[in-house]
């Protein structure tokens, strides 16, 4: 008997369903939203706070950590759309298998800008998450009231 | 290879201007803080000091900063001390000539404009007088006397020759107190009706001052200038024939603050206190004391405490308490702070104006934002009760700033406001007069410890 997710009950499926569904929408709404906020500063939202915002981000970075600003800039001043983009693909369910890898990917990367200041309470938050998108991963194959689904032969 | 050299300019040439170049920079701190000592117009002022010791250096240190400064004598009993002072002042610039009695020193010191009095304070209304008569303006160190008959002598003497006479409570001429009494209290109203204040001074322990065997001073010479023994000249601050004790050494200061900061004198005071913990000191260790102010509005109840076991419990300040705000206010601006109760009118035009700021650090600021992170919005989501535990609590007070700050010795603005006060552009902010209230604030709190009752004070007890 094998006890593959695809193979169990159908009550069983209705559970994995619920419980990729609540992923996905959690992690793409925490995704799109930390991509929101990053346009904002004194209560506006603005591409000019943006990119303060990443270049004030970019320079703390490089500032406290061996990371050149160049690739700390880049990386940030790119950040925010990434962020919004992997969002809604992860909320609305298109191509949910890539979308939820990549923005997994994205949260890594930012774990890895805080691994290398020692923001250990940070780098600890984003575990969770990336923890979260593996399970997610895990349970793709279950994805429904999606967009653009996946197809699993 | 390659020559750098100048025509005529030898290796022996450039060692010996590197050396100098070296000398110079390495004196430069120095010949920039002289001077500012030497003559700079008709507006240098020459100074004599008599006591070197502890409080004699902290003068000297805060003086030498200020420009057009001349140092011309110092007197101390005490060789150790004297040729400390003398020393300092050589280094930047000043050429005082030493001396062990001030009288030699007042009758052959010709030109003296001002005298610094930072002496033991039973010697203060004496040296102060003689000073005076001679025909100097005076700048003595705090408590003005150990005797409030002998403040008051100093008083009659300032007004008899029509010299100045400045009290060393420097918290007066500090800008951040000055601008708190000024445009806080008085003029903005911030606090809204004070009711009650506090002041605090807790120290942890102190070993008393020992001194080298080899500096002691011979018997006679202690007792022909009054002294019983070399441990109570080291530490006279704690012997009643000297001084008043620690309510005098540190409460005076504070209780001087409330005077200024009430615009009043006591009428009251209660105080319980005792010798406790150092069997090698003759006064209370520790003081207690309340006393009433009568004010425009109402009985101020302010109370005082002065330990000198501890330094828990806050350090020290001076706490203004009124219905809309309370000010607490400390020479350390890490203490000070500006309260606003929640009943009281919003406080953002003052902010506008630039009267106080939005707390940056400490007390009621934002949680600190590192480098790589965006400040976060304020999300005013808790309610005004929240954090309160009991129904009788009131809402949390906010905590403000105070965005004046002294960025100089805290006793050079007190000595410039006497210096530009002789040279007639402004006026004493702690004139004898004011001084003598204090001391005689400050002094009834032995008395009603010994007392052990409610002493009231008769305002003769604060006039000449």
């Amino acid at each position: 008997m094998s006890d593959s997710p695809a193979s169990s009950p159908a009550a069983c499926r209705f559970e994995y369903t619920a419980a990729f569904l609540l992923l996905r929408i959690f992690l793409g709404l925490r995704t799109f939203l930390a991509g929101l906020e990053k346009f904002e500063a004194g209560g506006r939202y603005t591409f000019a706070n943006y990119y303060a915002n990443m270049d004030r981000m970019a320079q703390g970075i490089t500032g406290a950590s061996f990371l050149p600003l160049w690739a700390t800039k880049n990386f940030a001043h790119s950040l925010g759309y990434l962020l919004l983009l992997f969002g809604v693909l992860v909320l609305l369910g298109i191509k949910s298998r890539i979308s939820l890898t990549l923005t997994g990917l994205l949260y890594v990367g930012l774990a890895f800008g805080l691994m290398a200041v020692q923001e250990n309470d940070g780098i600890a938050w984003l575990g969770v998450y990336v923890g979260m998108f593996a399970g997610a991963l895990v349970l793709v194959r279950y994805d429904r009231f999606a967009l653009w689904r996946d197809r699993f032969d | 290879m390659s020559s750098l050299s100048l025509p005529g300019f030898t290796r022996r040439d450039f060692i010996t201007t590197g050396a100098k170049l070296s000398a110079a920079l390495f004196a430069a701190p120095y010949i920039l803080r002289s001077a500012t000592g030497e003559p700079g117009g008709d507006d240098t002022l020459n100074v004599a000091l008599i006591g070197c010791g502890e409080q004699g250096r902290v003068l000297l240190n805060a003086a030498l900063k200020i420009p057009h400064i001349r140092f011309r004598a110092v007197c101390d009993i005490w060789p150790y001390n004297r040729t400390y002072g003398e020393r300092l002042l050589k280094k930047f610039g000043h050429d005082p000539k030493p001396y062990e009695d001030y009288r030699e020193m007042l009758a052959s010191t010709p030109g003296l404009d001002a005298v610094i009095v930072a002496t033991p304070d039973f010697m203060h209304s004496e040296h102060t007088c003689a000073a005076l008569k001679a025909g100097h303006h005076v700048y003595c160190e705090k408590l003005m006397s150990n005797t409030v008959e002998g403040a008051r002598a100093m008083v009659r003497t300032a007004r008899e020759t029509g010299k100045l006479l400045q009290i060393g409570h420097q918290r007066r001429s500090n800008p951040r107190y000055l601008h708190a009494r000024d445009h806080l209290i008085n003029e903005a109203h911030l606090l809204g009706r004070i009711t009650n204040s506090s002041a605090q001074w807790n120290r942890a322990v102190t070993e008393d001052l020992g001194f080298p065997a080899s500096q002691a001073l011979a018997e006679a010479t202690l007792h022909k200038y009054g002294y019983e023994n070399m441990h109570e000249f080291r530490n006279w601050r704690w012997f009643k024939r000297y001084a008043g004790g620690v309510i005098s050494d540190l409460g005076a200061h504070q209780i001087d603050v409330f005077n200024w900061m009430l615009g009043s004198n006591p009428v009251s005071v209660l105080a319980g206190g005792g010798r406790d913990y150092y069997t090698t000191h003759e006064w209370y260790d520790n003081v207690i004391a309340i006393y009433e102010y009568p004010t425009k509005d109402q009985i101020v109840r302010a109370t005082y405490q002065v330990l000198t076991t501890t330094s828990a419990g806050g350090g020290y300040h001076e706490y203004f308490m009124g219905d809309e705000g309370a000010l607490k206010m400390s020479e350390n601006p890490k203490y000070t702070k500006l309260y606003r109760e929640a009943r009281a009118p919003e406080w953002d035009q003052w902010v506008d104006q630039g009267y106080i700021a939005k707390p940056g650090s400490g007390e009621g600021a934002p949680a600190a934002v590192k480098p790589w992170e965006k400040p976060r919005p304020k999300m005013p989501m808790a309610s005004k009760a929240a954090g309160v535990v009991d129904v009788r609590e009131t809402a949390e007070l906010s905590a403000w700033d105070i965005p004046v700050t002294l960025d100089k010795a805290i006793h050079q603005p007190h000595l410039e406001n006497f210096f530009d006060s002789i040279r007639g552009k402004t006026t004493l902010n702690c004139p004898g007069e004011s001084a003598l209230a204090t001391a005689a604030t400050v002094l009834r709190v032995n008395e009603a410890v010994a007392a052990r009752k409610v002493l009231t004070f008769a305002p003769e007890d604060f006039t000449v």
